[in-house]
């Protein structure tokens, strides 16, 4: 595995979210899902970011990405490498998607082309952005599925993603992210579709990434224990605000917001430890 | 694959041999015959007639006969034009239909599927509206309204194509009648290619492939074309077969000798072994079609398995 590592101190400032709005056009009017959200994300660290459904968690980071849907727009900073994502050319972002930012989907079963070879799918990427052969990507392809500890690689470059498990699919989108060796990955829900055998190695994979590899890594997640596990600083959103931000032991044995408190309430005692 | 081409074609001779026997007892039970006339023929001579053509024995004897014939490639005399076999009818007529037939059917593939992609990317603009609502002018628009519109504006205005008439294949001669044909076929195809094309852009992958930095067109032409094209390739098979076989209106308006005509005359006029004969060739064609379409499928998509 020759994923370079970057020599950068610990605690180094990512990306900086600052007053950050979204908005999105309906037939009923201005809809306005993400209200001045403000966020760090560091090198090697893994931001958690757990809300209910609505709650702009998920609109959050694709206005950063430029995914939003066509109704859809964006206000604010989002500081990244000297450049406000939301305000920034599409092709300067398009630049850092995918290369410094990779981005990892719920559904695994439907977020891969059905008629492409999963070796095509992941070489793409990096023939794409770092200008280098087929046969380099595919090679490169070798090393993060050794990363994502997918088995006989060979194989599964060859095949239809129609052909994998949705664990594997996972892993494969985890590898596609990998490609070209980010700063950034932002999770969605990763393992929401995911059996909890699955989802517990597809755990250990981030966690792996976030000390080996010195990502910085945000977790989007309505499952506390899936955040409690993995991150360690985390967002607690609701409505579009976020209402508690803080270090995960803390925010999680002592919350101060009514919401949190409420969110914790559901997890059944026992599993609580 | 080649497993999967022979039992399609195994599967072929008795769906061929059920249409023939369907298509000749639906022309016996019609009422009426070859030979009936306002003014009824002398019994004599009648009689003579229907020994002519066996009408005079049973209707299973007949049916053997005709199958007998078929099995070597003899398709039966014409009954109402004269000195002509069905064979002789059909391979003089086919031609000139599949030369139509198969222009205007790339040509809508082509233009249908671009404008449809196009108007897909560029949904709710100017550009969408104006072809789909040209398009809908398009469908809604008759082609027996549309051929001698285009005669009319283009060879007695304009006078610079021929009105009609094949003269051996002449190119001139086959603007009008491909244009004629292709335009609601455009239409149509453009208008699904638009429908799958919006859903496919919709779709989880096409979102990962945003997410990978990739610009627009290199999406479209990697992810999306071959996923959205499956709908259009299923329609192309029967489109297809209809438009090689002819369209009587067509035909008709810039007077094409193709076979068209031969399934409303044919029908009309009682004249049994010409009916088979088209039928045959039809569903011959589309079965063919179908195959073909199955095997492309595949090839589009990895997920059906031939």
């Amino acid at each position: 595995m020759q994923l370079t590592q970057k020599n950068i101190k610990n605690n180094n400032l990512l990306i900086n979210i600052n007053k950050l709005n979204v908005f999105f056009n309906t037939p009923e009017g201005l809809l306005h899902v993400v209200k001045d959200v403000n966020f760090n994300v560091k090198k090697g660290t893994c931001l958690g970011v757990v809300g209910e459904s609505g709650s702009g968690k998920t609109q959050t980071f694709f206005s950063i990405t430029g995914l939003l849907a066509k109704n859809g727009y964006a206000e604010g900073e989002a500081n990244f490498k000297n450049y406000n994502l939301i305000t920034c050319d599409d092709k300067i972002r398009r630049g850092f998607l995918g290369k410094s930012i990779g981005f990892i989907f719920q559904d695994p079963m439907t977020s891969l082309t059905p008629h492409l070879k999963i070796g095509d799918q992941l070489a793409e990427i990096a023939i794409y952005h770092k200008k280098i052969t087929k046969s380099e990507a595919l090679q490169r392809a070798a090393e993060v599925m050794d990363v994502v500890k997918l088995p006989n690689n060979r194989d599964i470059i060859n095949s239809y993603p129609h052909e994998l498990s949705g664990g594997m699919k996972q892993r494969v989108m985890i590898a596609i992210s990998l490609m070209c060796e980010p700063d950034l990955i932002i999770a969605d829900e990763p393992t929401t579709a995911l059996d909890v055998t699955t989802q517990a190695e597809i755990l250990s994979i981030f966690n792996d990434l976030k000390n080996n590899l010195n990502i910085g890594l945000v977790l989007i997640s309505h499952n506390i224990g899936v955040i409690a596990e993995t991150s360690n600083q985390v967002l607690v959103m609701k409505n579009g605000q976020i209402l508690e931000n803080g270090n995960t032991h803390e925010v999680l044995t002592k919350p101060k917001n009514d919401y949190t408190k409420h969110l914790l309430s559901c997890i059944p005692p026992w599993i609580k430890n | 694959m080649i497993k999967f081409i022979t039992k399609r074609i195994l599967i072929a001779i008795p769906t061929l041999l059920i249409i023939i026997a369907f298509s000749f007892s639906m022309m016996r039970v019609a009422p009426g015959g070859p030979f009936t006339n306002e003014r009824a023929l002398p019994p004599e001579i009648e009689k003579n007639i229907n020994a002519a053509y066996n009408l005079d024995k049973p209707v299973y004897e007949q049916f053997y006969i005709y199958m007998k014939n078929i099995t070597r490639g003899d398709f039966g005399p014409s009954f109402k034009y004269k000195d002509f076999s069905v064979k002789e009818l059909i391979l003089n007529g086919l031609p000139v239909s599949v030369t139509l037939g198969l222009s205007a059917i790339i040509i809508s593939l082509f233009l249908g599927s671009l404008l449809g992609i196009i108007a897909a990317i560029n949904r709710n603009t100017i550009f969408d509206y104006s072809v789909m609502g040209v398009s809908l002018v398009g469908i809604c628009v008759p082609s027996f309204v549309m051929a001698p519109l285009l005669s009319l504006f283009f060879s007695l205005y304009m006078g610079i194509l021929p009105t009609s008439g094949w003269n051996n294949g002449n190119i001139l001669n086959l603007i009008l009648p491909i244009t004629a044909l292709s335009l609601p076929q455009i239409a149509i195809i453009s208008r699904m290619m638009r429908a799958s094309t919006i859903e496919v852009l919709n779709s989880n992958f096409i979102r990962t492939a945003k997410s990978k930095g990739l610009n627009e067109s290199y999406i479209i032409r990697k992810h999306v074309i071959r996923a959205s094209i499956l709908p259009i390739v299923e329609y192309l098979a029967p489109a297809s077969a209809g438009l090689m076989t002819g369209s009587i209106i067509i035909e008709q308006i810039f007077g094409l000798p193709g076979i068209g005509r031969y399934f409303v005359v044919g029908a009309l006029q009682r004249d049994y072994t010409l009916v088979s004969g088209v039928l045959i060739l039809y569903a011959s064609l589309l079965i063919l079609l179908i195959l073909i379409t199955d095997i492309v499928r595949a090839i589009l998509d990895p997920r059906v398995k031939i």
